[in-house]
């Protein structure tokens, strides 16, 4: 059910009713407003049994176990776990390097589509959706609602979002973890052209505050072969200078220099426990989403 | 290097071409906005010295595959080992050959002699290098012959060897002379030797004039030795001395010397040396040890009905070089060893006419004394040597002895009492020097000449000699002996044949040379000898100019030995025996070419100092061309530089695969 009426660029319907199939899961228990569909530290009224209590002055009687009290002459409380919502944190990256496109979608364009079909998802299991957009610092945040009208506002933002400025990610993460209290599944759609160090740190701070942390790091494939036949000037997309340098001199240095940042990205996301997925921009998004999905359904159960 | 094609090269310029495109692609950039500058900065931040070494060696080595393609098309040629010396077509090309006795040796038996492969290489190159014109000096009287086309230098009779010593100063200077004169392009000289020292004559004087000389000619000249310098292994030499007749009664006998010479220090070895005289043949063996032995005095019994006058061979095997394998000799009655004495001095007079009177056999030994006036009625067709003491003679006395001399007398010029500035033969007298003491002399030459050392070896006894007043000397001389601080006691003309000078007078207020008598008379009696080898209805003559002149002035000359196929017109040049009107001439090879040793290769390097010089070392018998087309080399360093450059552009495009891959894959990393 989309609750905007308004046609979105980066909103496929049937690209959504496919992905509905597979429900959006946390991979740690959340602490949510109303019950949903996601784990809960807390005790609840599932169907799934967690354990025996004693029962106590004050406790429902309609939960009384009978059958224990039969078998051992003892008052039995039989307690269930609680589901609960979760809050989808977005973080969109909308630096000037989103921009870039060797001749696809721009890596904005990509992420809208990826933010867009998450956000909806998790809307429609009853979830709050919640966007920030970060560049040199926070450019625009909305906090997780669970309501449609706050889906659309979600949306517009999305829609609105204009690639400018440099990263400055990490610094932008450390506030995120500050600030949003509760636990939350934050879900970073960005290039991550900054230092894997400083990603360390950022990631492990949202980590220590519980929060579900997945990154989707997107790159052109042109940034990745870097096939260039003549001398180029290359000019810096987040206000840097320009350099000059011919592919010839250049190249091998280049997948050097990418090669040590992957390697090290990599380092990065698995001592952090990051939901990380490196996405090429010329992959179809729900073949992403769908693998990113069915991964965190594989893993429901922790709590 | 020489090109076949060299205007090709003219295509060389585009070795630039891949800088000049690396170039041009630098300036036709693009701009990009890019969003991964940091793997940018991180890149320009990497060392960039390999990679920077890598991109310029592949720039040149593409460099090198365009070159290595224009050089291939261009032909081009390599010349023997040295082939990296620069050259290109010439215009003439002026061979220079050396067709000495020595240059008849070969490397093994039955092989090619030095000449003949060296002909033949030079033959060959030269086609190939498509001179324009191919001349050939042989022989300094006549200059440079022109050939046809160089396959012709093997066929031609005047390239073929001689007996002969080559003069190389002397074949120089006629190529110099012709390209002068003719005023010819680019030329090159290749000179055709095995570097022997009688030939090269690397001690004359005239190698500064030549040197100056090409140096200052306009026109480009290049020197090309084809050196053939390696001795001959195993080489014995052959040869006769003091061929005399002797009458015993009716019986008459031939005297001969022989004597056989080595280069190196061989085994004992045993050589049958054959004689042949008047179509009859014995032979005798000679045991050679060292380097030299020597028969001495043979006896060859002549038949009572043989004539007086004949001729000669003496042989041995055939060894590495043929040419000193045989000696020919021309005998006759003796002719009375006459000769004549002009002396001021009456002392002196006295002394030379007592040392030339006494001959060292029986035979009649006549002595004019002519008084100074009477030059123009003495016997001079007669006389076998002149012995003078007094101020050189002028006018019309010196025309005289001029003709003597050209006629091959002998001339010894004693110091005159009071000298004048009279000059013969490029000398003359200066002033007395008084000394204190008596001195002797300090050096002589005991290896030749007439203060040689007797045949026995033993020297003569100059040094008990004593001076007590000598006359300076000036002029082109060539000191025989020499007294304390250098001044000349005996000393020969280097500018004519047969003139020899001693500085004091046999009086016994000047010297002690009556008293010491042994070198005056072995001093007077040489002269003679030498002139009567002259005088006598038989000759033994060193094959060269003078045989030629010989044989020239004869005018109906008659080849009775030796090669029948050498041209009539080098007779002198060849070894044999020719009559000469009533005479008997025998030719033979110059005793220096049996002895003589190979000039070092630095020393040749600086004959030629200073002008474009190059050496290619020959061997006889060697079948390789001097010049060959190398183009296929180019080609394959072509490839070579093709695939290096490949070798090195292949990492780079590894790497990008490789950081491709480990970017791609769609699995979560974590």
């Amino acid at each position: 059910m989309l609750t905007d009426r308004q046609p979105r660029s980066f909103l496929d319907p049937a690209v959504l009713a496919r992905l509905a199939a597979v429900p959006l899961l946390a991979r740690r228990p959340m602490v949510g407003t109303v019950s949903g569909r996601h784990a809960s530290p807390h005790r609840g009224s599932s169907v799934e049994f967690a354990e025996y209590r004693k029962y106590v002055p004050g406790d429902d009687l309609r939960r009384l176990d009978w059958r224990a009290f039969g078998r051992s002459d003892r008052h039995y409380v039989k307690e269930y776990e609680a589901d609960t919502n979760l809050r989808l944190c977005l973080v969109l990256d909308t630096s000037g390097s989103m921009e870039f496109t060797s001749g696809g979608v721009t890596k904005i364009e990509y992420a809208r589509r990826i933010c867009g079909a998450l956000g909806y998802l998790a809307s429609q299991q009853g979830d709050a959706v919640g966007i920030t957009c970060v560049a040199g610092g926070i450019v625009r945040t909305l906090p997780p609602r669970r309501s449609p009208a706050h889906l659309r506002l979600v949306f517009d933002v999305l829609e609105e979002a204009k690639p400018a400025g440099p990263t400055r990610l990490p610094e932008v993460l450390h506030e995120i973890a500050e600030t949003t209290r509760q636990r939350a599944v934050v879900v970073i759609v960005s290039d991550l052209f900054c230092e894997p160090e400083a990603l360390a740190t950022a990631f492990s701070h949202l980590r220590f505050r519980r929060h579900d942390v997945a990154a989707f790091h997107l790159l052109d494939p042109q940034e990745l072969a870097f096939q260039f036949q003549r001398p180029t000037r290359f000019f810096d997309m987040e206000g840097g200078g320009a350099i000059f340098a011919d592919p010839i001199d250049i190249t091998d240095r280049y997948h050097a220099a990418l090669e040590a940042y992957l390697n090290d990205l990599r380092r990065v996301v698995l001592e952090s426990a990051v939901d990380y997925h490196r996405v090429v921009t010329d992959q179809p998004y729900e073949q992403v989403l769908a693998r990113f999905l069915v991964g965190r359904a594989a893993g429901r159960g922790l709590r | 290097m020489t090109f076949l094609q060299p205007w090709v090269l003219v295509a060389l310029p585009l070795v630039a071409l891949p800088l000049i495109i690396h170039l041009i692609n630098q300036r036709r950039f693009q701009t990009v906005r890019w969003a991964a500058m940091q793997f940018l900065l991180a890149a320009k931040a990497l060392s960039r010295g390999y990679s920077r070494l890598r991109h310029w060696l592949i720039m040149a080595l593409r460099m090198a595959a365009v070159a290595a393609v224009i050089l291939a098309v261009g032909r081009p040629l390599s010349r023997g080992w040295l082939a990296l010396a620069g050259g290109g077509r010439s215009d003439s090309a002026i061979v220079v050959l050396d067709r000495s006795p020595s240059m008849q040796a070969v490397a093994a038996a039955g092989g090619e002699s030095k000449l003949d492969t060296g002909r033949r290489q030079l033959a060959d190159s030269l086609a190939t290098l498509r001179a324009g014109r191919v001349l050939v000096v042989s022989d300094p009287a006549k200059g440079p012959e022109e050939v046809s086309s160089p396959a012709a230098l093997v066929e031609l009779a005047t390239a073929g060897p001689i007996a002969a010593a080559a003069d190389l100063p002397a074949l120089l200077q006629s190529a110099y002379d012709f390209i002068r004169e003719n005023a010819a392009g680019t030329t090159e000289i290749w000179i055709c030797s095995d570097q022997r020292a009688n030939d090269w004559k690397p001690d004359d004087g005239a190698w500064g004039g030549i040197r100056d000389a090409f140096a200052k000619l306009p026109q480009q000249v290049r020197i090309q030795l084809l050196a053939y310098a390696a001795p001959a292994k195993g080489n014995v030499a052959v040869r006769a001395a003091n061929v005399r007749l002797e009458s015993l009664g009716r019986d008459r006998r031939l005297v001969v010397t022989v004597a056989v010479s080595r280069q190196d220090d061989g085994g004992r070895l045993t050589l049958p040396v054959k004689f042949e005289i008047g179509g009859i043949s014995t032979a005798v063996d000679v045991e050679l040890t060292g380097r030299e032995a020597v028969l001495k005095n043979h006896v060859i019994p002549l038949e009572r009905s043989a004539a007086s006058r004949g001729w000669g061979r003496v042989s041995i095997p055939a060894d590495a070089d043929v040419a000193d394998n045989e000696f020919f000799f021309a005998y006759d009655e003796p002719p009375p060893r006459r000769s004549l004495v002009v002396a001021e001095d009456p002392a002196a007079a006295r002394v030379l006419e007592l040392v030339a009177g006494i001959a060292p056999d029986k035979a009649a030994t006549p002595v004019d004394l002519v008084p100074p006036g009477g030059l123009a009625a003495a016997a001079w067709n007669e006389a076998a040597a002149l012995f003078w003491q007094g101020p050189l003679p002028e006018g019309r006395d010196a025309q005289l002895v001029q003709a003597f001399l050209d006629r091959g007398g002998q001339a010894v010029f004693f110091a005159p009492d009071r000298p004048t500035t009279a000059e013969f033969a490029g000398c003359s007298w200066t002033e007395w020097t008084a000394l204190a003491k008596p001195i002797a002399a300090e050096s002589w030459r005991t290896d030749q000449d007439l203060l040689a050392n007797t045949m026995a070896g033993s020297a003569l006894p100059l040094g008990d000699v004593e001076v007590r007043r000598s006359c300076g000397l000036a002029g082109e001389l060539v000191p025989l002996a020499s007294l304390p601080g250098g001044a000349a006691l005996v000393a020969r003309s280097s500018r004519a044949e047969g003139v020899t000078f001693v500085a004091t007078t046999p009086a016994p207020r000047d010297s002690s040379l009556a008293a010491e008598g042994v070198v005056l008379y072995a001093l007077a009696q040489r002269s003679i000898d030498r002139g009567l080898a002259v005088l006598g209805g038989a000759r033994q003559a060193d094959a060269g100019p003078t045989a030629a002149e010989i044989a020239k002035a004869c005018g109906d000359w008659m080849r009775l030995a030796g090669d029948a196929g050498s041209p009539s017109t080098e007779v002198g040049l060849h070894a044999g025996v020719f009559s000469c009107g009533d005479r008997l001439v025998a030719v033979n090879r110059p005793a220096a070419e049996d002895t003589a040793l190979a000039v070092a290769d630095d020393r040749i390097d600086g004959l030629f100092r200073g002008l474009s010089f190059q050496r290619i070392t020959g061997t006889a018998g060697d079948t390789d061309s001097l010049v060959q087309e190398i183009w296929r080399a180019f080609l394959i360093a072509m490839l070579l530089a093709l695939v290096a450059e490949g070798l090195l552009s292949l990492p780079r495009a590894a790497a990008a695969d490789r950081a491709a891959k480990t970017a791609r894959p769609l699995e979560a990393a974590a």
